[in-house]
């Protein structure tokens, strides 16, 4: 039986046909994407990577509802370049607790991957509510409601850390249950700047070729 | 009206472009007169002209500090543009000639190289505006331009090469895609010999 | 409103519902534009945030994307489905009502969907935006869309099955899979949850998904549309049935691998990354082979395009098909990418395919339809022609804004100066897309302005009129 046998019994039966899609469909998948996901390197956290503290999820995840990650990308490639602006390039091991990843495909802004510490909180704070104050020709949104609302939101924050625990980020029961005091009296404009003061920290210790070239003026 | 094809039938395009249509679709030419008379001339315009525009002014890539390069790199990078036209203008043609068999079309190579000439010539004549090589500016007037050759391949295609407007459209549709092709590899040629270390330095 | 089947009792195609669906989606078409064309013009005039939550970048950014894709291309894509598959089998839609619960389910999951990206419950995986009630409730309806589909082809009248129906088949299960498996996610509040995966992992499994939701989806079901229309339109059968199996096959194998290249110089394994350089290089080949079917079958029926305003958006949708899959492996060669990757090129090379093929094939598959779903001539073919000029320049236009600004980012970003420090700042390249985005502004109004003539032109044909009753053939071959 030739080829064109073989499919003229395909294209009478539509069993054969939805199974021979499948089929094709799935090669790519399981031999792509399946041994990543049971590639130890790809989990295994660095050093210096730790699961964010509740106040930093809040605010990860408030960067999530506003899509920050249409605009910023989070992930440095290995460039001279890059390297050069916005300091040491991205690993794998920095991201083990990023759920989802939120390395992004556009840089509208600057990337963000290792922007925690370079500017101050306050620095953030009015950027935040007016970039325009600080970036005289930015073209990025303002967020003002952010200082209007309480990071604590229906105490959300018991159930996200318990269901990352389930997901097995090493939080323990009294971290839990210790949360909703830590967000007390903070607003999301708050949780946010903790976010983003701790991006990009866990860059691997001894590692200070971002410092060598670090310049706050290029990088923005 | 003379039944003449010259390099001032272009400049008739402006005022009265069927004129022009009208008279390529009666004469007969060879690709080597029409290339040495008309092509070769139009298509040296943009390289010179960013020559001396990039040797002038810098590539200003935007509001900011232009680009400056030096004048052997520029050089290269002229030559390198004038082939890079040359190779296009060549290939649309032969390909022009291949699809007029599906379409019905005349199949002289010598009227394809002149009816390339023409549709490409607002291309080739906006290019004065590389003497002043700001992106944006450029990238007005090339739009202006490209959407003027559109007019006249789609207006020009049938009469010069003796199909009916509805073969006509269709073949022309198909060099638009041609075309753009052609312009998004040159884009990419370029930006691979970028990366590689030619023209301007780049921390790759 | 009583089913002219019941009082004829004879069995009639259910068109009433493609009708439906072919209105919808130009309703989202129009709304997913607008929105497009607001986002363009806030990356002009930050102020037009208005400090506003709802229609701030980052939210309406998605809004426009999700409303585009699922709202108006797959309401094309279902409604030219069920209207193709009905005639390659000569029979009527199996489940007729659950055909039109998944009209109707599908309409209000994009308007509560969209409602809530406003809101900002998302999960931020680019096309997979919606949280975890609306997955469910897209799996629902999928599931649904399946059955109806599958299943009237298992009742078909004719012996094989037909090419287009192969690509819209492998639409309703590849995106079946890839969004499943994608959207694993453990639900922590009813609008939030947390991805399966993690950090690199997640950004493997989001990319499959992400260009294969684009393969599959804006390439291969729009395949579907052209391998049924096209032929029926030009009134000659496809030119090369042999080359559109290969390419099928070609295309399923293939596409699947070359979703890594959208993570090239990430932190992901790099044999990851050149499988998927390779793959998506090979995926040229089938990817054209469709494009020439195409324009070879389109080719020897010229004369149908002096009454027919609508072939004339096929071809053009071919061209730019063909530059669109051009473009796509060239981006995906690494040399090409380091400069092209995070750049407004990507942004281009999208609306390429998004603008240039997906929404010409499908307006010229429904200045076809329209007119014979109600029975009557097209209210004005002078403004499809118009239309179709707008549709063209607005394409090209965008397409060339996006060149010059994604080519001046990408160089202007890596430009080292004599002694090897950065030469601009980011603030100073940011600063000097604003022509480009003005351009791509305007290029954005012109292609909706086409639309919005396009959506009159379409009610003027339909306002009064139902759509008409067509019995299928009635000599037909038993399926033996």
């Amino acid at each position: 039986m030739n080829g064109l046998d073989l499919h003229h019994r395909l294209e009478k039966n539509i069993g054969l046909l939805i199974f021979g899609i499948l089929f094709v469909t799935s090669i790519g998948g399981l031999v792509q994407v399946l041994p990543s996901l049971y590639q130890k390197s790809l989990i295994t956290p660095g050093v210096n990577t730790h699961v964010y503290e509740p106040l930093q999820l809040v605010g990860r995840d408030i960067y999530i509802r506003e899509g920050c990650n249409t605009c910023h990308s989070q992930q440095i490639r290995p460039l001279v370049a890059e390297v050069e602006r916005y300091g040491s390039y991205s690993r794998a091991d920095e991201f083990v607790y990023d759920r989802p990843f939120l390395w992004g495909s556009k840089r509208t802004g600057p990337d963000l991957h290792r922007i925690g510490g370079k500017y101050s909180d306050d620095w953030h704070r009015l950027h935040l509510i007016n970039p325009r104050d600080v970036v005289p020709r930015s073209i990025m949104p303002s967020y003002p409601w952010l200082e209007k609302r309480q990071a604590n939101n229906d105490d959300d924050i018991v159930a996200k850390l318990s269901g990352l625990q389930r997901l097995g980020h090493p939080y323990t029961q009294d971290d839990i249950n210790n949360a909703p005091a830590a967000l007390e009296g903070k607003s999301e404009m708050d949780a946010l700047i903790a976010y983003l003061q701790v991006l990009g920290t866990a860059y691997p210790e001894g590692d200070l070729s971002w410092l060598i070239y670090y310049s706050q003026e290029i990088c923005l | 009206m003379s039944k003449k094809f010259s390099l001032f039938s272009v400049t008739r395009l402006l005022f009265d472009q069927d004129a022009v249509f009208n008279t390529l679709a009666d004469i007969q030419l060879t690709p080597i007169s029409v290339f040495l008379k008309i092509a070769l001339w139009l298509g040296l315009l943009p390289p010179i002209f960013a020559y001396f525009g990039a040797l002038e002014f810098g590539w200003r890539l935007g509001a900011i500090e232009p680009l400056y390069l030096s004048s052997d790199i520029l050089l290269g990078v002229s030559v390198s543009y004038f082939f890079a036209l040359l190779i296009g203008f060549i290939s649309t043609a032969i390909v022009s000639q291949w699809m007029a068999g599906t379409y019905g079309a005349r199949a002289s190579l010598g009227v394809h190289f002149a009816f390339i000439s023409v549709v490409g010539a607002p291309i080739a004549l906006a290019s004065v505006i590389h003497l002043y090589p700001n992106v944006f500016i450029n990238i007005l007037v090339f739009v202006l331009a490209i959407l003027w050759s559109m007019f006249l391949l789609y207006r020009g295609l049938p009469i010069v090469l003796h199909t009916s407007p509805e073969r006509g459209m269709l073949m022309a549709s198909s060099l638009i895609g041609y075309f753009l092709v052609a312009l998004v590899s040159l884009l990419g040629i370029t930006v691979v010999i970028w990366s590689y270390g030619f023209g301007p330095s780049l921390g790759v | 409103m009583v089913d002219p089947a019941k009082i004829l009792s004879v069995e009639i195609y259910s068109d009433r519902i493609v009708t439906t669906l072919v209105m919808f989606s130009i309703f989202w078409a129009i709304v997913g534009m607008l929105a497009g064309v607001y986002v363009a013009a806030e990356l002009v005039w930050p102020a037009l945030n208005f400090d506003n939550p709802w229609i701030s970048f980052g939210r309406l950014r998605t809004f426009h994307t999700n409303v585009v894709v699922f709202g108006f291309a797959v309401s094309a894509l279902m409604g030219t489905a069920y209207y193709s598959v009905q005639r390659t089998c000569h029979v009527r839609l199996f489940a007729p009502n659950l055909a039109w619960f998944t009209c109707w389910a599908w309409q209000i999951a994009i308007l509560l969907g969209g409602l809530s990206l406003l809101a900002g419950f998302n999960t931020s995986k680019e096309y997979a935006e919606l949280e975890w009630p609306f997955d469910i409730a897209i799996t629902i309806v999928w599931v649904c869309f399946g059955i109806v589909f599958f299943g009237t082809i298992a009742k078909r009248r004719i012996r094989e099955i037909y090419i287009s129906n192969w690509f819209y088949g492998a639409l309703i299960i590849v995106i079946a899979m890839l969004h499943i498996v994608n959207n694993l996610a453990l639900p922590v509040t009813l609008t939030k949850s947390y991805s399966l995966y993690a950090g690199a992992q997640d950004a493997i499994v989001q990319w499959w998904y992400g260009h294969n939701a684009v393969g599959f989806l804006l390439t291969g079901g729009f395949l579907g549309m052209m391998y049924y229309f096209l032929p029926k339109q030009a009134e000659r059968p496809i030119w090369s049935y042999r080359l559109s199996i290969v390419a099928f096959w070609a295309f399923a194998y293939s596409y699947i691998w070359a979703g890594p290249h959208h993570l090239h110089f990430n932190a992901i394994p790099e044999w990851v990354q050149n499988l998927g350089v390779v793959m998506s290089l090979i995926l040229l080949a089938p990817s054209w082979a469709s494009m020439v079917n195409g324009i070879m079958t389109v080719s020897t029926a010229w004369e149908k395009l002096r009454t027919d305003p609508a072939l004339k958006f096929i071809v053009l949708a071919l061209a730019f098909y063909g530059l669109a899959t051009f473009e796509g492996p060239m981006m995906a060669i690494k040399s090409v990418n380091v400069i092209s990757h995070f750049t407004d090129w990507t942004i281009g090379h999208v609306h390429s395919g998004a603008l240039g093929w997906n929404a010409l094939i499908t307006f010229g598959t429904f200045y076809f339809l329209v007119p014979r779903l109600v029975g009557a001539k097209l209210y004005s073919v002078r403004l499809a022609n118009i239309h179709f000029w707008m549709a063209l320049m607005g394409t090209i236009l965008y397409v060339v804004a996006m060149w010059g600004a994604g080519v001046s980012q990408g160089v202007l970003w890596l430009s080292l100066d004599e002694i090897g420090e950065l030469r601009y700042s980011f603030t100073d390249i940011m600063a000097a897309m604003n022509p480009y985005y003005l351009l791509r502004f305007v290029a954005g109004l012109i292609f909706l302005l086409g639309a919005l003539l396009m959506g009159f032109n379409f009610s003027m044909t339909i306002i009064g009129r139902r759509t008409i009753a067509v019995r299928p053939p009635l000599v037909t071959e038993a399926l033996a």
